[in-house]
């Protein structure tokens, strides 16, 4: 799949070199579509605004303190989705990974008398280490992402069934009250969110580190040939994004007190659809974590405004479907459209000469 | 210095720099000029005329004319970036040009298509054969020449062997073209070349894979050729050659031509002094003899890896050595070992310490490798060219090991500066640069790290002059400031120019060294080329290993161990709990085979295409709540079926169109798919209702003898889909999408549209597997279907499919599907818990993905050994 969207790309470089030479608002809607963090944040300040207009009180202090819980999970998803992708993978193993963290603080809590804290500790640790597991058989043994996630699910899945037998169990009492309090007004999830975006941002943006994932995702052969331990910085991405996966997964489960096994089931596709709408690019390289965050509080909100016109879960499910869609599809036609035009241009050129 | 006069009507050249008037070898007498123009195209079988074509920064070719008349061999001779392969690829229709216009057998060119081109009569050989690994030298062939001409798919083989017997390779027509060593893939695409009887056929550097024997063969073939009244162009940089097989010669520089000659009226020196046009003075910097006391920077000893062996060099600080040897007798694999990017045995020595472990450790050493690949592995297409720059030296624009901008700018800044790199500003792409212009920062990115080795491949390929003179001078600044530097170069003019020593490889070994006076572009061609009359044929494996290694890497090979495995389970679980053969068991395990059947077949259609497609479970959900509408009592059956039949091609076209037209990635794609689909059946039916109407579903779950129909029909539809895959245009055209879609597209495979309806392909297989989910299922309720996303997955998994598209087996998927369902079926026989029913299939999947993939992995690597 990737090296067919290289290609193109690499068929690409004359309309790019073309807008060196003309800098026109072309080149700025592509930005906004293409890649940049511009787009989703202007896309979130509109929905904010229109919101009111369209359904009454879909924005107040209610129905936001409602919403941000559950935009703070799916944005700390979201940045475990955000590394997946930039190494040229896709995680379909979100569902199994949130669903093992809540059972893990749940069940081991309640039925196997676990001490929250151990509890809460563990099931962030045990998606981190199932993340490494799948990074190793991506980078390593060279299975294709997709394959691996898509295994390793249904292996998560199969554990939860196991950890649980079979019925769900509540969250230790502390960990509730933490997820459902607020600081300073504000929900507690929502500043453990914002905190690991912002932290999780600057490691991307700003070390050497965060850079050269940047890199590999861009061009595993280039990295490979800089010197970069390409494996090791694949793999390492991988248990990051189980960590994310498992701070999510705990915080839901505290903040619904008693999740359900397949709790994670409804975050695949948020995850995809905020990274996509986040601007990183589906072929690797090019990432932002913070985008990707705003892209989640986008979608949540779209959530918490169609269901206060009167939406229910499947057709929210359809909603985000065309979202994406609609979004993708824009982005891929906006140079083939561009293209088209600059074309025209130069048929003309030489009629005119 | 002979001048040559270029004044001849089929080609307009633009005065060459040494100034041009009319001399005594001109090829296009003014008789032929008072013929007229028109004539003298009409009797060519290819004219090309003021061709232009420019890439970002850098005029390709500008006003080119050449023409080929019938019964002749005409060379195109030019250094590397000389803009040969681009006017081949205007002329066969792979590249649009930006002006001019291109005749074949008299006919225009209307249109930048391949297809078009080879209709007109243009065959084209090219340096990388464009085959399909995947496919079968009768296959490849097949498709390259057209199946009439081969007469059928049927004969393909007997056909392929017939051609390719005069050339006594001893290629079988049935083997893998993966598996093939490159001379013979180059053998079977000149084969197929001339099967088509062109009219102008282009031979594009033939030689660099063939020994001296095959040499004399093709040549054969080329007189045979042009002795039927077709045209040959030959593109080589080898001058020797060209004089022997040529009647004419164009010398192309700069992209322009720089004159046409009769091939017995001019000798190797002129020709060279044409490809080369300048004096090498005026190009290379000052070559400063190297201080007797300078230290030995890498010492290399012993080195033997993929391609050479016991390779032992010395290069002292501020040397340049210089690399040469035909393409392909490990010059490129020495190098790259030594910037740690390939296993070797032996010792490299920087500085005193040896080296160990892999590109890291040389990083960390000081040995600085820049690639030939330059968009591959060079620079980083859509970075900035100043994140290129510091890419390397990340720690020296950090602050509080924060990387920052400010530094960036500055230490970029002052780079673009120092070597003239042009580029708007320093946040543009480094993709919209010219060629040269990234390689200069590719340099910057390299000089920043103060190298002690500085290791660098064809440092001057697709450049233009004006940044060449700059590269050179760089790479002489990175020697003074006391660098070990290793220049491995195809260009034997630079070599001359640049290095202190020069070795010159073959086979694998060093075989000549050159140092000081020696060192001459002639003497460098001469010791290459002689060298490689004694190339060898590939080592081959012990025959009885390679066999079985063969079949292991096979298509078929799954399916026979999946069915091995089978027979154990069963037997092992048969034994345990006696149950499992019961009547009752072995009908259900059947009944529920065929859905599974079905849908692993429609994700195989997909996936052999390089495709993948999540949105199958939903869809037979969506598909079975459409049913529960119609197929109840008191509703219409037909009509039911109808409306899932449609449900199932919209959901197919709508995939295809993503993908193919929209180019979206079809994981994407296709999970938007899947969620929608799933929101709409749920909104349908938010809970199970609508009862099937039992006759139909008994008659559906009916028996013919002791196996359910359905299943039945299923395997036979499985059956029937292997034949097309192995037998069909359709099955050859899918492997071909999957194996490598560009050389698909030039081979004129329509590739959108098998890619287009290999979706709608995959959602129409999985209508019946919907209407027997429905049967069983006997309810609308879209929720069971899901699971079939996955179990898909794991049957095209378990089947051995390349999940990278363009092999696998349809048998294989039957085996598979009896393997992922028994494995379902088998965890309460076995007393064991319903977490079972996710671990195993979620262990085997991904078991067997890593399985598959080391053995491909030693396959691939053992081809190239």
């Amino acid at each position: 799949m990737s090296t067919r969207t290289t290609n193109a790309s690499r068929r690409n470089p004359s309309h790019q070199g073309n807008a060196i030479n003309n800098f026109d608002a072309g080149a700025t809607w592509r930005r906004l579509l293409s890649g940049s963090w511009v787009g989703i944040v202007i896309a979130t300040i509109i929905l904010f605004a229109l919101s009111p207009a369209i359904a009454h009180g879909s924005v107040g202090s209610a129905p936001l303190l409602s919403m941000l819980p559950f935009a703070a999970v799916l944005a700390m998803a979201a940045v475990g989705q955000t590394l997946v992708v930039q190494q040229r993978g896709l995680d379909l193993s979100v569902p199994g990974m949130i669903a093992l963290a809540a059972a893990i603080c749940t069940c081991m809590v309640q039925s196997h008398g676990w001490p929250a804290w151990l509890a809460v500790i563990v099931a962030v640790v045990a998606p981190g280490l199932v993340g490494l597991v799948n990074g190793v058989l991506v980078a390593v043994a060279r299975v294709m992402p997709l394959v691996v996630t898509l295994g390793m699910n249904a292996v998560l899945l199969g554990t939860v069934l196991e950890i649980s037998g079979g019925s769900p169990a509540t969250a230790p009492g502390g960990l509730s009250r933490f997820s459902v309090d607020r600081t300073l007004g504000i929900p507690n999830t929502f500043i453990i969110a914002v905190v690991m975006l912002a932290v999780g941002g600057i490691i991307a943006k700003r070390s050497a580190v965060g850079r050269r994932l940047t890199y590999i995702g861009v061009s595993v052969p280039t990295a490979s040939a800089l010197g970069i331990r390409v494996t090791r910085y694949q793999v390492v991405a991988y248990g990051f994004a189980g960590l994310a996966y498992g701070a999510a997964g705990v915080l839901l489960a505290g903040y619904t007190r008693t999740p359900g096994l397949f709790i994670g089931d409804s975050y695949v596709l948020p995850t995809v659809a905020a990274v996509v709408l986040g601007g990183t690019a589906m072929t690797g390289g090019i990432a932002s974590i913070v985008a990707s965050g705003v892209a989640a509080l986008f979608l949540t909100q779209l959530g918490q405004l169609l269901r206060s016109l009167g939406w229910n879960d499947a057709q929210q499910l359809i909603a985000q479907a065309a979202v994406l869609a609609a979004v993708v599809l824009l982005r891929q036609a906006a140079p083939a459209l561009r293209g088209l035009a600059q074309r025209r241009r130069q048929r003309a050129l030489p009629a005119v000469g | 210095m002979t001048n040559f006069g270029s004044n001849g009507p089929e080609t307009q050249v633009r005065p060459p720099q040494q100034g041009a008037s009319p001399g005594p070898t001109q090829s296009n007498h003014a008789a032929s000029q008072t013929a007229g123009q028109a004539a003298g195209r009409a009797a060519s079988v290819l004219s090309m005329q003021g061709i232009g074509k420019s890439f970002p920064g850098v005029r390709a070719l500008d006003e080119v004319s050449f023409d080929v008349r019938p019964g002749e061999v005409h060379a195109l001779v030019g250094e590397n970036g000389a803009g040969k392969s681009t006017l081949m690829a205007v002329a066969s229709g792979a590249l649009a040009a930006d002006d001019g216009t291109v005749l074949i057998g008299g006919d225009q060119l209307t249109h930048a298509q391949p297809e078009q081109a080879r209709s007109l009569g243009l065959g084209i050989v090219r340096q990388h054969p464009a085959l399909l690994p995947d496919l079968t030298v009768a296959e490849n062939m097949a498709l390259g020449v057209g199946y009439k001409r081969v007469g059928g798919l049927r004969r393909a083989v007997a056909w392929a062997r017939e051609t390719l017997a005069p050339w006594e390779m001893n290629i079988d027509p049935r083997a893998r073209v993966a598996d093939l060593s490159m001379e013979k893939r180059f053998i079977i695409e000149i084969a197929k070349a001339l099967a088509l009887n062109p009219k102008v056929l282009i031979l594009d550097e033939p030689t660099e894979h063939l020994n001296a024997e095959e040499v004399q063969r093709l040549f054969t073939k080329v007189r045979e050729t042009v002795a039927t009244g077709a045209g040959v162009v030959y593109i080589s940089h080898r001058i020797p050659e060209v004089k022997q097989i040529a009647d004419r010669i164009t010398v192309l520089r700069d992209g322009q031509t720089r004159g046409t000659f009769d091939a017995d009226a001019v000798t190797e020196e002129q020709i060279v002094e044409r490809v080369v046009g300048r004096k090498l003075e005026t190009v290379f910097p000052t070559k400063e003899p190297v201080p007797a006391d300078a230290a030995e920077r890498l010492v290399v000893n012993g080195l033997s890896g993929p391609g050479f062996e016991n390779i032992s060099l010395t290069v002292r600080s501020g040397e340049i050595l210089g690399l040469a040897g035909v393409q392909g007798n490990g010059q490129a694999e020495l190098v790259r070992a030594l910037a740690g990017l390939a296993s070797t045995s032996g010792k490299i020595v920087v500085d005193g310490q040896q080296v160990r472990g892999g590109n890291a450790a040389a990083a960390n050493a000081g040995v600085v490798y820049v690639p030939a690949d330059r968009h591959g592995e060079g620079v980083f297409l859509p970075l900035g060219v100043s994140e290129n720059i510091v890419a390397r030296t990340l720690h020296k624009v950090s602050r509080l090991g924060l990387v920052s901008d400010v530094l960036i700018q500055a230490t970029a800044k002052d780079q673009i500066r120092n070597l003239a790199i042009k580029t708007p500003t320093p946040e543009t792409p480094i993709s919209s640069l010219s060629g040269g212009n990234q390689q200069k920062a590719v340099m910057a990115r390299t000089l920043l790290a103060a190298p002690k080795v500085l290791v660098v491949e064809e440092p001057t390929q697709g450049v233009d002059a004006g940044a060449r003179v700059d590269l050179y001078k760089i790479l002489r600044t990175a020697a003074d400031d006391g660098a070990a530097v290793i220049v491995l170069s195809s260009d034997n003019v630079e070599l001359e120019g640049l290095c202190h020593r020069v070795l010159i490889m073959s086979r694998g070994s060093v075989v000549e060294e050159l140092t000081g006076e020696e060192i001459t572009e002639a003497a460098i061609a001469h010791a290459a080329l002689t060298s490689t009359s004694v190339r060898g044929q590939e080592k081959t494996r012990p025959e009885k290993r390679r066999r079985l290694r063969a079949w292991l890497a096979g298509d078929q090979s799954p399916a026979a161990v999946i069915t091995v495995i089978v027979v154990l389970l069963g037997l092992g679980t048969g034994l345990h709990n006696g149950d499992y053969f019961g009547q009752l068991n072995l009908n259900n395990l059947l009944l529920m085979l065929a859905p599974l059947l079905l849908v692993g077949a429609a994700q195989q259609v997909v996936v052999m295409g390089a495709g993948f497609d999540l949105s199958v479970g939903p869809l037979m959900g969506f598909l079975v709540v459409i049913a529960s509408y119609w197929i109840v009592d008191g509703g219409n059956l037909v009509l039911g079926l109808v409306l899932m039949a449609l449900g199932a091609v919209a959901v197919g076209v709508i995939n295809g169109v993503m993908v193919t037209w929209f180019r979206i990635n079809p994981v994407v794609a296709t999970l938007a798919v899947y969620m929608a689909l799933q929101g709409i059946y749920l909104s349908l039916r938010d809970t199970p209702g609508g009862t099937i109407f039992p006759s139909v579903a008994a008659d559906i779950q009916a028996h013919f003898g002791a196996l359910p129909l359905v299943t039945i029909i299923a395997v036979l539809l499985v059956l029937l889909l292997e034949l097309a895959l192995r037998r069909t245009r359709w099955g050859v055209e899918l492997r071909a999408l999957g194996s490598e879609p560009d050389a698909a597209e030039r081979l004129g495979v329509k590739v959108r549209l098998i890619q287009f309806t290999s979706y709608v392909i995959c959602s129409a297989l999985v209508l019946p597997a919907s209407i027997i989910l429905m049967a069983q299922i006997g309810i609308g309720d879209g929720r069971p279907g899901l699971a079939y996303t996955l179990n898909s997955v794991t049957v095209v998994v378990l089947a051995g499919a390349s999940i990278f598209g363009g092999r696998g087996s349809f048998i294989g998927i039957i085996a598979a599907a009896v393997l992922a369902q028994q494995l379902v079926n088998v965890s309460p026989f076995l007393n064991l818990s319903p977490a079972w029913g996710y671990w195993l299939p979620g262990l085997i999947t991904i078991g067997a993905a890593a399985l598959y993939a080391q053995l491909r992995r030693t396959r691939r690597t053992g081809a190239h050994a």
